[in-house]
Protein backbone atom coordinates (compact mmCIF):
# COMPACT_ATOMS: atom_id res chain seq x y z
CA UNK A 1 0.00 0.00 0.00
CA UNK A 2 1.58 3.27 -1.07
CA UNK A 3 1.36 6.67 0.58
CA UNK A 4 -1.27 7.84 -1.89
CA UNK A 5 -3.56 4.92 -1.00
CA UNK A 6 -3.08 5.59 2.69
CA UNK A 7 -3.96 9.24 2.10
CA UNK A 8 -7.15 8.22 0.25
CA UNK A 9 -8.12 5.81 3.04
CA UNK A 10 -7.37 8.44 5.66
CA UNK A 11 -9.48 11.00 3.86
CA UNK A 12 -12.26 8.43 3.47
CA UNK A 13 -12.23 7.60 7.19
CA UNK A 14 -12.26 11.30 8.07
CA UNK A 15 -15.21 11.90 5.75
CA UNK A 16 -17.03 8.91 7.25
CA UNK A 17 -16.47 10.22 10.78
CA UNK A 18 -17.84 13.63 9.75
CA UNK A 19 -20.90 12.04 8.13
CA UNK A 20 -21.56 9.84 11.19
CA UNK A 21 -21.15 12.87 13.44
CA UNK A 22 -23.57 14.93 11.37
CA UNK A 23 -26.12 12.13 11.19
CA UNK A 24 -25.90 11.45 14.92
CA UNK A 25 -26.31 15.16 15.64
CA UNK A 26 -29.44 15.19 13.54
CA UNK A 27 -30.99 11.83 14.27
CA UNK A 28 -29.13 10.26 17.13
CA UNK A 29 -30.04 10.03 20.77
CA UNK A 30 -30.03 13.19 22.77
CA UNK A 31 -26.54 14.74 22.94
CA UNK A 32 -26.34 17.35 25.64
CA UNK A 33 -27.89 20.76 25.48
CA UNK A 34 -30.17 21.62 22.59
CA UNK A 35 -29.84 25.19 21.35
CA UNK A 36 -32.93 26.35 19.53
CA UNK A 37 -33.24 29.40 17.35
CA UNK A 38 -35.58 31.91 18.97
CA UNK A 39 -38.97 33.03 17.73
CA UNK A 40 -39.75 29.89 15.75
CA UNK A 41 -42.32 27.14 15.64
CA UNK A 42 -41.32 23.61 16.50
CA UNK A 43 -43.37 20.43 16.29
CA UNK A 44 -43.38 17.96 19.18
CA UNK A 45 -44.52 14.47 18.22
CA UNK A 46 -43.90 10.87 19.28
CA UNK A 47 -43.55 7.47 17.65
CA UNK A 48 -43.39 3.89 18.74
CA UNK A 49 -41.84 2.36 20.71
CA UNK A 50 -41.15 5.29 23.08
CA UNK A 51 -39.59 8.10 21.06
CA UNK A 52 -40.25 11.79 21.17
CA UNK A 53 -39.12 14.19 18.44
CA UNK A 54 -38.55 17.91 18.16
CA UNK A 55 -39.00 19.02 14.56
CA UNK A 56 -38.12 22.30 12.89
CA UNK A 57 -40.85 22.55 10.24
CA UNK A 58 -39.31 25.57 8.50
CA UNK A 59 -36.05 23.66 7.98
CA UNK A 60 -38.04 20.48 7.24
CA UNK A 61 -35.91 18.43 9.60
CA UNK A 62 -35.83 16.70 12.95
CA UNK A 63 -33.60 18.67 15.30
CA UNK A 64 -33.66 16.37 18.30
CA UNK A 65 -34.97 13.03 19.47
CA UNK A 66 -35.56 11.72 22.95
CA UNK A 67 -36.22 8.34 24.50
CA UNK A 68 -39.10 8.38 26.94
CA UNK A 69 -38.12 6.27 29.96
CA UNK A 70 -40.15 3.12 30.46
CA UNK A 71 -42.31 1.05 28.17
CA UNK A 72 -45.23 2.05 26.04
CA UNK A 73 -45.98 4.30 23.11
CA UNK A 74 -46.50 8.06 23.37
CA UNK A 75 -50.12 9.10 23.24
CA UNK A 76 -51.32 12.57 24.24
CA UNK A 77 -48.64 15.28 24.47
CA UNK A 78 -48.85 18.69 26.09
CA UNK A 79 -46.10 21.20 26.77
CA UNK A 80 -45.19 23.75 29.41
CA UNK A 81 -46.20 27.32 28.49
CA UNK A 82 -42.58 28.20 27.69
CA UNK A 83 -42.28 25.18 25.39
CA UNK A 84 -39.36 23.74 27.33
CA UNK A 85 -40.94 20.60 28.78
CA UNK A 86 -43.04 18.08 26.90
CA UNK A 87 -45.40 15.99 29.01
CA UNK A 88 -46.25 12.69 27.37
CA UNK A 89 -48.90 10.13 28.22
CA UNK A 90 -47.04 6.82 28.03
CA UNK A 91 -46.72 3.33 29.54
CA UNK A 92 -49.98 2.13 27.99
CA UNK A 93 -51.78 5.24 29.27
CA UNK A 94 -50.61 4.55 32.81
CA UNK A 95 -48.07 7.35 33.28
CA UNK A 96 -47.08 10.85 32.29
CA UNK A 97 -43.43 11.56 31.63
CA UNK A 98 -42.11 15.12 31.49
CA UNK A 99 -39.11 15.50 29.20
CA UNK A 100 -36.94 18.63 29.26
CA UNK A 101 -36.57 19.40 25.55
CA UNK A 102 -33.29 21.24 26.12
CA UNK A 103 -31.46 18.61 28.16
CA UNK A 104 -33.38 15.47 27.20
CA UNK A 105 -33.75 14.53 30.86
CA UNK A 106 -36.93 13.27 32.45
CA UNK A 107 -37.94 15.92 34.99
CA UNK A 108 -41.44 14.69 35.86
CA UNK A 109 -43.03 11.28 36.21
CA UNK A 110 -46.42 10.27 37.54
CA UNK A 111 -47.54 6.64 37.59
CA UNK A 112 -51.29 6.34 37.97
CA UNK A 113 -51.87 2.74 39.06
CA UNK A 114 -51.17 1.05 42.37
CA UNK A 115 -51.30 -2.66 43.28
CA UNK A 116 -54.88 -2.13 44.47
CA UNK A 117 -56.13 0.10 41.71
CA UNK A 118 -55.73 -0.04 37.93
CA UNK A 119 -55.86 3.42 36.40
CA UNK A 120 -55.67 4.56 32.82
CA UNK A 121 -56.00 7.98 31.26
CA UNK A 122 -57.63 7.77 27.88
CA UNK A 123 -55.84 10.74 26.48
CA UNK A 124 -57.38 13.54 28.48
CA UNK A 125 -54.70 15.60 30.14
CA UNK A 126 -53.60 19.19 29.99
CA UNK A 127 -51.02 21.48 31.54
CA UNK A 128 -52.40 24.58 33.26
CA UNK A 129 -51.66 27.88 31.47
CA UNK A 130 -49.29 28.91 34.29
CA UNK A 131 -47.40 25.64 33.90
CA UNK A 132 -47.74 24.72 37.57
CA UNK A 133 -50.27 21.88 37.35
CA UNK A 134 -51.26 18.95 35.17
CA UNK A 135 -54.88 17.83 34.97
CA UNK A 136 -55.31 14.14 34.16
CA UNK A 137 -58.56 12.41 33.30
CA UNK A 138 -58.45 9.06 35.08
CA UNK A 139 -60.54 5.97 34.61
CA UNK A 140 -59.94 3.70 37.59
CA UNK A 141 -60.96 0.26 38.79
CA UNK A 142 -60.30 -1.31 42.18
CA UNK A 143 -58.81 -4.77 41.82
CA UNK A 144 -60.59 -6.99 44.32
CA UNK A 145 -59.97 -10.73 44.62
CA UNK A 146 -62.90 -11.75 42.46
CA UNK A 147 -64.05 -8.60 40.78
CA UNK A 148 -63.13 -5.18 39.50
CA UNK A 149 -65.04 -2.27 40.97
CA UNK A 150 -65.37 0.70 38.68
CA UNK A 151 -64.66 3.94 40.50
CA UNK A 152 -66.11 7.34 39.73
CA UNK A 153 -64.64 9.20 36.81
CA UNK A 154 -62.16 11.73 38.13
CA UNK A 155 -59.44 14.23 37.46
CA UNK A 156 -56.12 13.94 39.25
CA UNK A 157 -54.15 17.16 39.59
CA UNK A 158 -50.38 16.94 39.79
CA UNK A 159 -47.94 19.74 40.51
CA UNK A 160 -45.35 19.96 37.75
CA UNK A 161 -42.60 20.44 40.36
CA UNK A 162 -43.48 17.13 42.04
CA UNK A 163 -40.48 15.34 40.53
CA UNK A 164 -40.13 11.75 39.37
CA UNK A 165 -42.48 10.11 41.84
CA UNK A 166 -45.35 12.55 41.57
CA UNK A 167 -48.56 11.90 43.48
CA UNK A 168 -51.81 13.79 42.93
CA UNK A 169 -52.05 17.05 44.87
CA UNK A 170 -55.83 16.68 44.72
CA UNK A 171 -58.51 14.78 42.86
CA UNK A 172 -62.12 15.53 42.03
CA UNK A 173 -64.95 13.65 40.38
CA UNK A 174 -66.12 14.58 36.91
CA UNK A 175 -69.06 13.44 34.78
CA UNK A 176 -68.60 10.10 33.08
CA UNK A 177 -67.49 9.82 29.45
CA UNK A 178 -65.17 12.82 29.60
CA UNK A 179 -62.09 12.35 27.43
CA UNK A 180 -60.88 15.84 26.56
CA UNK A 181 -59.62 18.30 29.19
CA UNK A 182 -58.98 21.84 27.93
CA UNK A 183 -57.97 24.78 30.16
CA UNK A 184 -59.29 28.25 29.42
CA UNK A 185 -56.58 30.71 28.42
CA UNK A 186 -56.66 32.45 31.80
CA UNK A 187 -56.64 29.15 33.69
CA UNK A 188 -59.82 29.88 35.61
CA UNK A 189 -61.90 27.20 33.88
CA UNK A 190 -61.13 23.61 33.00
CA UNK A 191 -63.34 22.52 30.12
CA UNK A 192 -64.20 18.83 30.07
CA UNK A 193 -65.79 17.45 26.93
CA UNK A 194 -67.99 14.41 27.25
CA UNK A 195 -71.61 14.14 26.29
CA UNK A 196 -71.72 17.88 26.90
CA UNK A 197 -69.09 20.57 27.44
CA UNK A 198 -68.66 21.05 31.16
CA UNK A 199 -66.95 24.18 32.50
CA UNK A 200 -65.26 23.07 35.72
CA UNK A 201 -63.63 24.95 38.56
CA UNK A 202 -60.04 23.66 38.27
CA UNK A 203 -59.63 23.81 42.04
CA UNK A 204 -62.43 21.43 43.00
CA UNK A 205 -64.19 20.23 39.86
CA UNK A 206 -67.46 22.03 40.59
CA UNK A 207 -69.48 22.37 37.39
CA UNK A 208 -69.78 26.10 36.75
CA UNK A 209 -71.87 25.69 33.62
CA UNK A 210 -72.78 23.09 31.03
CA UNK A 211 -72.93 23.77 27.31
CA UNK A 212 -75.09 21.13 25.62
CA UNK A 213 -73.65 18.92 22.90
CA UNK A 214 -75.46 15.57 22.97
CA UNK A 215 -78.37 17.26 24.70
CA UNK A 216 -78.76 20.02 22.15
CA UNK A 217 -82.36 20.83 21.28
CA UNK A 218 -81.86 21.46 17.60
CA UNK A 219 -85.13 20.62 15.80
CA UNK A 220 -85.24 17.71 13.37
CA UNK A 221 -81.76 16.59 14.38
CA UNK A 222 -80.38 13.44 15.98
CA UNK A 223 -77.91 13.85 18.84
CA UNK A 224 -74.51 14.73 17.36
CA UNK A 225 -71.66 12.24 17.33
CA UNK A 226 -68.11 13.30 18.21
CA UNK A 227 -64.84 11.39 18.37
CA UNK A 228 -61.93 13.46 19.61
CA UNK A 229 -58.75 12.68 21.52
CA UNK A 230 -56.53 15.30 19.87
CA UNK A 231 -55.79 18.49 21.80
CA UNK A 232 -54.72 20.81 18.97
CA UNK A 233 -55.77 24.27 20.04
CA UNK A 234 -52.54 25.87 21.28
CA UNK A 235 -51.83 28.21 18.37
CA UNK A 236 -55.32 29.74 18.11
CA UNK A 237 -56.62 29.26 21.67
CA UNK A 238 -59.80 27.94 20.08
CA UNK A 239 -60.65 24.28 20.59
CA UNK A 240 -62.43 22.65 17.67
CA UNK A 241 -63.85 19.29 16.77
CA UNK A 242 -66.02 17.86 14.01
CA UNK A 243 -69.51 16.60 14.78
CA UNK A 244 -71.86 14.47 12.73
CA UNK A 245 -75.62 14.01 12.94
CA UNK A 246 -78.59 13.02 10.86
CA UNK A 247 -81.81 14.84 10.09
CA UNK A 248 -84.97 13.23 11.42
CA UNK A 249 -87.15 14.99 8.82
CA UNK A 250 -85.25 13.77 5.77
CA UNK A 251 -85.28 10.23 4.42
CA UNK A 252 -81.96 8.39 4.77
CA UNK A 253 -81.65 7.99 1.00
CA UNK A 254 -82.14 11.71 0.32
CA UNK A 255 -79.42 14.38 0.07
CA UNK A 256 -79.01 16.36 3.24
CA UNK A 257 -79.82 13.44 5.56
CA UNK A 258 -76.34 13.33 7.18
CA UNK A 259 -74.70 16.59 8.21
CA UNK A 260 -71.20 17.56 9.31
CA UNK A 261 -70.33 20.59 11.38
CA UNK A 262 -67.58 22.05 13.49
CA UNK A 263 -67.79 22.74 17.21
CA UNK A 264 -65.58 25.64 18.28
CA UNK A 265 -64.88 26.70 21.85
CA UNK A 266 -63.06 30.00 22.23
CA UNK A 267 -60.80 29.49 25.24
CA UNK A 268 -60.50 33.24 25.84
CA UNK A 269 -64.19 34.15 25.73
CA UNK A 270 -65.85 30.81 26.53
CA UNK A 271 -68.15 31.13 23.51
CA UNK A 272 -69.03 27.74 22.05
CA UNK A 273 -70.62 27.38 18.61
CA UNK A 274 -71.76 24.36 16.62
CA UNK A 275 -71.97 25.26 12.95
CA UNK A 276 -72.82 22.92 10.06
CA UNK A 277 -70.82 23.25 6.88
CA UNK A 278 -71.71 20.34 4.58
CA UNK A 279 -73.82 17.31 3.89
CA UNK A 280 -71.55 14.59 5.21
CA UNK A 281 -69.15 13.59 2.46
CA UNK A 282 -65.92 12.82 4.32
CA UNK A 283 -64.86 11.64 7.73
CA UNK A 284 -62.82 14.17 9.69
CA UNK A 285 -60.79 12.97 12.68
CA UNK A 286 -59.13 16.12 13.95
CA UNK A 287 -59.42 19.82 13.25
CA UNK A 288 -57.46 22.98 13.94
CA UNK A 289 -58.49 26.64 13.88
CA UNK A 290 -56.53 29.19 11.87
CA UNK A 291 -54.79 31.47 14.41
CA UNK A 292 -55.34 34.44 12.08
CA UNK A 293 -59.01 33.77 11.27
CA UNK A 294 -61.06 31.88 13.83
CA UNK A 295 -63.82 31.21 11.29
CA UNK A 296 -61.41 29.19 9.17
CA UNK A 297 -60.88 25.60 10.25
CA UNK A 298 -58.83 22.79 8.75
CA UNK A 299 -59.73 19.13 9.17
CA UNK A 300 -57.86 15.94 8.37
CA UNK A 301 -58.26 12.22 7.94
CA UNK A 302 -57.86 10.78 4.45
CA UNK A 303 -58.65 14.18 3.00
CA UNK A 304 -57.57 17.67 4.01
CA UNK A 305 -60.48 20.10 4.31
CA UNK A 306 -60.56 23.87 4.52
CA UNK A 307 -63.80 25.00 6.11
CA UNK A 308 -65.29 28.48 6.02
CA UNK A 309 -67.48 28.69 9.11
CA UNK A 310 -68.47 32.31 8.46
CA UNK A 311 -70.21 31.20 5.27
CA UNK A 312 -71.00 27.71 6.54
CA UNK A 313 -69.40 25.92 3.63
CA UNK A 314 -66.54 23.68 2.61
CA UNK A 315 -63.98 25.96 0.95
CA UNK A 316 -61.60 23.32 -0.40
CA UNK A 317 -60.78 19.64 -0.05
CA UNK A 318 -57.81 17.66 -1.32
CA UNK A 319 -56.86 13.99 -1.06
CA UNK A 320 -53.99 12.95 1.19
CA UNK A 321 -51.38 10.21 0.59
CA UNK A 322 -52.91 8.15 3.41
CA UNK A 323 -54.94 8.72 6.56
CA UNK A 324 -53.63 11.16 9.16
CA UNK A 325 -55.16 11.49 12.61
CA UNK A 326 -53.74 14.82 13.69
CA UNK A 327 -53.54 18.26 12.09
CA UNK A 328 -51.91 21.38 13.44
CA UNK A 329 -51.03 24.81 12.12
CA UNK A 330 -48.10 27.24 12.22
CA UNK A 331 -48.36 30.34 14.38
CA UNK A 332 -48.79 32.54 11.31
CA UNK A 333 -51.52 30.30 9.91
CA UNK A 334 -49.63 29.71 6.67
CA UNK A 335 -48.61 26.05 7.02
CA UNK A 336 -50.53 22.95 8.04
CA UNK A 337 -48.84 19.97 9.67
CA UNK A 338 -50.28 16.48 9.36
CA UNK A 339 -49.19 13.54 11.47
CA UNK A 340 -50.28 10.55 13.45
CA UNK A 341 -50.94 7.07 12.01
CA UNK A 342 -47.72 6.27 10.07
CA UNK A 343 -44.21 7.74 10.05
CA UNK A 344 -44.36 10.80 7.81
CA UNK A 345 -45.15 14.38 8.77
CA UNK A 346 -46.74 16.22 5.87
CA UNK A 347 -46.61 19.97 5.35
CA UNK A 348 -49.33 21.70 3.31
CA UNK A 349 -49.98 25.29 2.38
CA UNK A 350 -53.03 26.67 4.18
CA UNK A 351 -53.81 28.99 1.28
CA UNK A 352 -53.31 26.74 -1.74
CA UNK A 353 -53.76 23.38 0.03
CA UNK A 354 -50.79 22.11 -1.98
CA UNK A 355 -48.13 19.91 -0.43
CA UNK A 356 -45.00 21.83 0.56
CA UNK A 357 -42.90 19.02 1.95
CA UNK A 358 -42.66 16.02 4.22
CA UNK A 359 -40.43 14.80 6.99
CA UNK A 360 -39.73 11.15 7.73
CA UNK A 361 -39.22 10.57 11.42
CA UNK A 362 -36.05 8.66 12.34
CA UNK A 363 -36.54 4.97 12.98
CA UNK A 364 -39.47 4.58 10.63
CA UNK A 365 -41.93 3.78 13.44
CA UNK A 366 -45.59 4.73 13.52
CA UNK A 367 -46.84 7.84 15.28
CA UNK A 368 -50.16 6.02 15.82
CA UNK A 369 -52.31 8.16 18.12
CA UNK A 370 -49.56 10.54 19.25
CA UNK A 371 -50.53 14.18 19.56
CA UNK A 372 -48.84 16.63 17.22
CA UNK A 373 -48.21 19.84 19.14
CA UNK A 374 -46.75 23.08 17.83
CA UNK A 375 -44.70 25.13 20.27
CA UNK A 376 -43.31 28.60 19.67
CA UNK A 377 -40.07 29.54 21.37
CA UNK B 1 -72.15 -21.29 52.12
CA UNK B 2 -71.11 -23.64 54.91
CA UNK B 3 -72.06 -26.60 52.73
CA UNK B 4 -69.89 -25.39 49.85
CA UNK B 5 -66.20 -26.16 49.52
CA UNK B 6 -63.94 -24.05 47.35
CA UNK B 7 -62.45 -26.28 44.68
CA UNK B 8 -60.01 -24.03 42.87
CA UNK B 9 -57.58 -21.21 43.64
CA UNK B 10 -59.99 -18.44 42.72
CA UNK B 11 -62.77 -19.88 44.88
CA UNK B 12 -60.37 -20.32 47.83
CA UNK B 13 -59.25 -16.72 47.43
CA UNK B 14 -62.86 -15.60 47.40
CA UNK B 15 -63.73 -17.69 50.46
CA UNK B 16 -60.91 -16.25 52.53
CA UNK B 17 -61.19 -12.70 51.25
CA UNK B 18 -62.09 -9.93 53.63
CA UNK B 19 -63.29 -7.77 50.75
CA UNK B 20 -66.88 -6.53 51.01
CA UNK B 21 -69.66 -8.05 48.95
CA UNK B 22 -70.03 -6.93 45.38
CA UNK B 23 -71.51 -3.51 44.80
CA UNK B 24 -73.69 -2.37 41.98
CA UNK B 25 -72.07 -2.79 38.58
CA UNK B 26 -71.59 0.43 36.66
CA UNK B 27 -70.01 1.21 33.33
CA UNK B 28 -66.55 2.65 32.94
CA UNK B 29 -66.21 6.35 32.33
CA UNK B 30 -64.60 5.71 28.99
CA UNK B 31 -62.75 3.05 27.14
CA UNK B 32 -60.25 1.65 29.62
CA UNK B 33 -59.04 -1.83 28.97
CA UNK B 34 -60.29 -4.00 26.21
CA UNK B 35 -63.16 -5.58 28.12
CA UNK B 36 -64.95 -2.23 28.16
CA UNK B 37 -64.95 -1.72 24.43
CA UNK B 38 -67.87 -2.97 22.42
CA UNK B 39 -66.90 -1.81 18.98
CA UNK B 40 -67.33 -4.66 16.53
CA UNK B 41 -63.73 -4.53 15.34
CA UNK B 42 -62.76 -3.86 11.75
CA UNK B 43 -65.37 -1.31 11.06
CA UNK B 44 -67.54 -0.45 8.14
CA UNK B 45 -68.24 3.14 7.30
CA UNK B 46 -71.57 4.90 7.46
CA UNK B 47 -72.55 3.56 4.07
CA UNK B 48 -71.65 -0.02 4.95
CA UNK B 49 -68.49 0.11 2.86
CA UNK B 50 -64.80 0.60 3.47
CA UNK B 51 -63.93 3.74 1.51
CA UNK B 52 -64.36 6.12 4.44
CA UNK B 53 -62.18 4.13 6.80
CA UNK B 54 -58.54 4.73 7.52
CA UNK B 55 -56.36 4.12 4.47
CA UNK B 56 -54.40 1.92 4.38
CA UNK B 57 -55.62 -0.22 7.25
CA UNK B 58 -52.06 -0.39 8.61
CA UNK B 59 -52.16 3.37 9.23
CA UNK B 60 -54.95 2.79 11.70
CA UNK B 61 -53.75 -0.40 13.37
CA UNK B 62 -51.90 0.97 16.38
CA UNK B 63 -53.97 4.10 16.82
CA UNK B 64 -56.92 1.78 17.32
CA UNK B 65 -55.37 -1.25 18.97
CA UNK B 66 -53.37 0.64 21.62
CA UNK B 67 -56.50 2.22 23.14
CA UNK B 68 -58.34 -1.09 22.66
CA UNK B 69 -60.65 0.02 19.91
CA UNK B 70 -60.62 -3.41 18.28
CA UNK B 71 -60.77 -5.79 21.24
CA UNK B 72 -61.98 -8.83 19.40
CA UNK B 73 -59.44 -8.71 16.61
CA UNK B 74 -56.16 -7.69 18.21
CA UNK B 75 -54.62 -8.39 21.61
CA UNK B 76 -55.17 -6.13 24.58
CA UNK B 77 -51.91 -4.18 24.56
CA UNK B 78 -53.16 -1.82 27.25
CA UNK B 79 -53.04 -4.39 30.05
CA UNK B 80 -52.56 -8.03 29.14
CA UNK B 81 -50.21 -8.19 26.14
CA UNK B 82 -48.27 -4.91 26.19
CA UNK B 83 -45.48 -6.35 24.03
CA UNK B 84 -47.66 -7.63 21.20
CA UNK B 85 -46.34 -5.10 18.69
CA UNK B 86 -42.93 -4.49 20.29
CA UNK B 87 -41.16 -6.05 17.28
CA UNK B 88 -43.30 -4.22 14.79
CA UNK B 89 -42.96 -0.46 15.32
CA UNK B 90 -44.18 0.19 11.77
CA UNK B 91 -47.39 -1.67 11.05
CA UNK B 92 -47.00 -1.31 7.28
CA UNK B 93 -43.40 -2.58 7.28
CA UNK B 94 -43.39 -5.04 10.15
CA UNK B 95 -46.85 -6.62 10.14
CA UNK B 96 -45.39 -10.08 9.65
CA UNK B 97 -44.02 -9.82 13.19
CA UNK B 98 -47.51 -9.51 14.63
CA UNK B 99 -48.52 -12.86 16.00
CA UNK B 100 -51.47 -14.45 17.73
CA UNK B 101 -51.46 -14.53 21.51
CA UNK B 102 -52.72 -17.19 23.86
CA UNK B 103 -53.74 -16.98 27.51
CA UNK B 104 -51.03 -18.06 29.90
CA UNK B 105 -51.86 -20.98 32.13
CA UNK B 106 -52.42 -19.81 35.67
CA UNK B 107 -51.64 -21.91 38.69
Amino acid sequence: MNNRSIAYIGAGIAALIIVIALVSMQFGGHHGQTTLAGGKDYIVVGTKPNKLFLVDPAARKVVQQYTIPGEGSPFTIDTSPDGRIAYVLTESMNAISGIDLDTGKQVFRAEFSTPEERVRSIGGFAVSPDGKEIFVQESAAKLLPSEYVVEPARVAVYRTDAGLNAKPARTFEIPRRVIMLIPSTNGKILYAMGWDMYALDPQNGHIISTKPILHWNRPNASPPDILDVWPLYERSQVFSTAYFYTRTDIAPDKPGFAKTGILTLDLKTGVMKMRDFEDTSAVIFSTVVDPTDHDRVFGAFYTLSKIDLAKGRLAQRVDLPHSYYAINVSSDGKELYLGGTMNDLEIYSASTMKKLGDIKLPGGADMAASSLRVIHR
Amino acid sequence: MRHLKPLNARARQKATSSAPDAEEVVTMAGVAGCVTTFDPGWEVDASGGLSSLCQPMEADLYGCSDPCWWPAQVPDTMVTYPDWNAKAPSAAQDWRQLQSVFPKKSG
